[in-house]
């Protein structure tokens, strides 16, 4: 059987009037990495919003085309039903929910789940714990409202953590390696690497050489002025690091 | 069947179905139904010149003007007092259908429920109440209806009733101590703690939470007490007005917790005055939750007389369309070290409106106080509004003083961020709903908290829909 892939046709958004992302075309296949890399504000961010299905942007799109995922056309699908689908995003700077700890959103999500072998609550929660304790969360972080005074590495975590927990199809890291310290990312890369065995889809968008000290890239995507211009090998990487986005 | 033009029973919450016609009966206000009042209850002469003169001053004061329309009373067409009315008791199937749905989503306690129900409730109600009398009575708590009260300890109330509150003080309150009827009496002796909440439904039987019920609350020296007022399932009513009133004594160095949680149905005006005085290292807390009603004007206040009194509001509340709640708090420091704090949260949706209004006052004398006053907004929609009317008087210098007031939307943010986690946007929203009222919901006894959380999601999506 062929795995699912998450493809995107020929994509134009635009936030408010402005466009954003011209003619986006792409696929990405399970169980690869891919690393999405571009200047700052050439619209990587928002083609991960774009695809998680972001209201705050519009998508304009040709006859038939659009984001497919697993076979399915979700270009306009709402984010959850994206979700339940197998995406996941792992935000660059999550928004703080008041009142709303971690484990109230995991217990959300685990009762919004309609898959057919659930595990139960008391594994679901064992995973829970046994996962914080794998990348160094204390457990009262857990009980705090969800990333409000958070630091930059608990959020990461948090964020790396729902995505070990939620199991998607693919996950999007929109920076999920930006200020932290070295031990939190390793334990991000970790986790990255422990995603990638399970066969999930990860496109990876980072501005630091850093990660790839500890993970192998299948795949380098570079994005300028809202369009790709590059779709390469890892060796894209080394070139990007010594003369920058110039060339594109 | 219940007959036409009967009277459905005065018992529980005041159901009836919509053919019967009870409020028709005996309509208007004038010294000849107040004497009838105190006629039929046999009161001592005391309390009828209580209520002839109160009615006297209700005539004299005006509606007040400063604040919310109240146009839409008509003082004239309301039943100021039915006699409880034995064996006739409201059945589950004669409440109108959306309230009986509302019980059934919201997942109203059985117990609860049963005695809503009006079918075995006074039955059931009367067996909790004597359980807990019992324990009580042992530590010499009394804990009685205001009329049972009236009859069997006289002095206290003819001591404490209208000390706080005059019948002067404003136009419903005058009307309440005119036409009063129902409420609670509760007396907790010195160095005695309640453990557990007195709940007020499991004492009250036939004229409880009446339109104008008048609660009277002792807390002796080192004592503690919860009261919980009102429950969290709609209370139907075809009445139009309630008025009541509440004064709590707090003596030295104990602490009362007055809860309410109010779930009138939205046809009705709830104006009700509140007001609790404490003596020294005495501890006042109110946590208000006003949920139903067309209009309510609450703001319970307390006044801190003694020397390191402490006084606090926890308030929240829920405008959804043609809904107007109008609350708030005040807080009068009158001795040294005094401190007290006030917490409010509205929501507000589908065109309803919330107003909160918070008065501080710190006297002359009183030095070193400490006030801090804080309220909250959540808009759910652009159709909705939320105001803001701070007020503070401070007389002496030497006073740490603080006040904020935010409005807020949800952001479209918060909605993605959790709907990214495959949760359904109307969850979604009651999730960051029930996450801004949280810090005053964790003060409720677990299973209102739970309930006040479900019924407000519940009135969400229902207005949603």
């Amino acid at each position: 059987m062929k795995h699912p892939l998450l493809e995107v046709r020929h994509i134009n958004a635009f936030a408010r009037d402005k466009q954003i992302l011209y003619d986006i075309s792409c696929v990405f296949e399970q169980g690869k990495i891919t690393v999405l890399m571009g200047p700052n504000g050439s619209g990587k961010s928002t083609l991960a919003h774009v695809l998680m299905g972001d209201p705050k942007y519009k998508i304009i799109r040709a006859e038939k085309e659009g984001i497919v995922l697993n076979g399915k056309d979700i270009t306009y699908a709402s984010p959850d039903v994206r979700a339940k689908m197998g995406l996941f995003l792992s935000f660059q700077s999550p928004v703080a929910i008041p009142g709303v700890s971690v484990k109230e959103l995991l217990h959300a999500f685990y009762h919004n789940q309609k898959t057919a072998k659930k595990e139960s609550l008391s594994v679901f929660y064992a995973r829970i714990r046994s996962i914080s304790k794998k990348l160094r969360i204390d457990a009262t972080l857990l009980t705090r409202s969800i990333h409000e005074e958070f630091s930059g590495g608990e959020r990461k975590k948090i964020e790396l953590l729902q995505a070990l927990i939620m199991k998607p199809k693919f996950v999007i890291f929109d920076e999920i390696d930006t200020g932290v310290d070295i031990d939190a990312l390793q334990l991000i890369a970790g986790g990255i690497i422990e995603l990638q065995k399970e066969h999930i889809g990860i496109i990876l968008i980072t501005h630091s050489e850093r990660i790839f000290r500890y993970i192998n890239v299948d795949r380098v995507l570079v994005i300028a002025r809202g369009r790709i211009v590059k779709d390469g090998t890892r060796a894209a990487i080394k070139q990007i690091i010594r003369k920058g986005f110039e060339n594109y | 069947m219940i007959k036409k033009n009967s009277i459905p029973g005065q018992n529980v919450y005041g159901f009836h179905t919509k053919e019967t016609s009870v409020y028709k009966a005996g309509k208007g206000l004038d010294r000849s139904v107040v004497e009838e009042i105190s006629k039929q209850k046999n009161e001592p002469k005391w309390m009828q010149q209580f209520r002839l003169d109160s009615f006297e001053l209700f005539l004299k004061k005006p509606m007040p003007s400063w604040g919310p329309d109240l146009s839409g009373i008509d003082l004239n067409t309301l039943c100021y007092y039915l006699k409880p009315v034995k064996n006739i008791q409201s059945k589950w199937k004669n409440l109108p259908k959306s309230i009986l749905e509302t019980y059934e989503r919201i997942g109203v306690p059985e117990a609860e429920k049963k005695f809503l129900s009006g079918v075995s409730a006074q039955y059931e109600s009367e067996v909790v109440y004597k359980s807990i009398q019992k324990t009580l009575s042992k530590k010499g708590v009394i804990f009685v209806s205001m009329d049972d009260g009236l009859k069997q300890y006289p002095e206290i109330i003819k001591h404490y009733l209208g000390s706080i509150i005059p019948p002067q003080d404003n136009k419903f309150a005058a009307l309440n101590s005119s036409v009063w009827s129902g409420g609670t009496l509760l007396y907790v002796p010195k160095n005695v703690k309640v453990d557990l909440p007195l709940q007020a439904y499991f004492r009250i039987n036939a004229e409880n939470l009446g339109q104008f019920e008048r609660t009277l609350i002792i807390a002796d020296e080192g004592s503690f007490v919860h009261y919980i007022e009102g429950c969290t399932a709609p209370i139907y009513s075809t009445d139009s007005l309630h008025a009541g009133v509440v004064e709590v004594f707090v003596k030295k160095g104990a602490r009362v917790r007055y809860s309410t949680v109010q779930n009138w149905s939205t046809n009705v005006y709830n104006l009700v005055t509140k007001r609790a005085k404490v003596e020294e290292e005495g501890v006042m807390e109110w946590v208000d939750g006003n949920i139903g009603s067309k209009l309510t004007m609450k703001y319970p206040s307390t006044i801190l007389a003694g020397y390191k009194a402490r006084g606090e509001v926890l308030s929240v509340s829920y405008a959804g369309k043609n809904q107007l709640q109008d609350t708030g708090a005040k807080m009068i420091h009158l001795a040294p070290d005094t401190t007290s704090r006030i917490i409010a949260k509205s929501i507000c949706q589908k065109g309803g409106r919330a107003s909160f209004r918070g008065y501080v006052r710190i006297g002359k004398n009183a030095k070193n106080a400490k006030s801090s006053v804080s309220c909250q907004s959540l808009l759910l929609d652009k159709t909705s509004r939320a105001d803001t009317y701070p007020s503070m008087e401070i007389l002496n210098h030497e006073v740490e003083a603080t006040h904020e007031a935010t409005v807020s939307r949800i952001e479209d943010d918060q909605l993605f961020y959790l709907q990214s986690r495959g949760i359904p946007k109307d969850m979604a929203e009651s999730m960051i709903v029930n996450g801004f009222i949280e810090p005053i919901v964790k003060e409720l006894p677990l299973e209102y908290a739970v309930e006040l959380n479900k019924l407000i999601a519940f009135q969400m999506e229902d207005r949603v829909g």
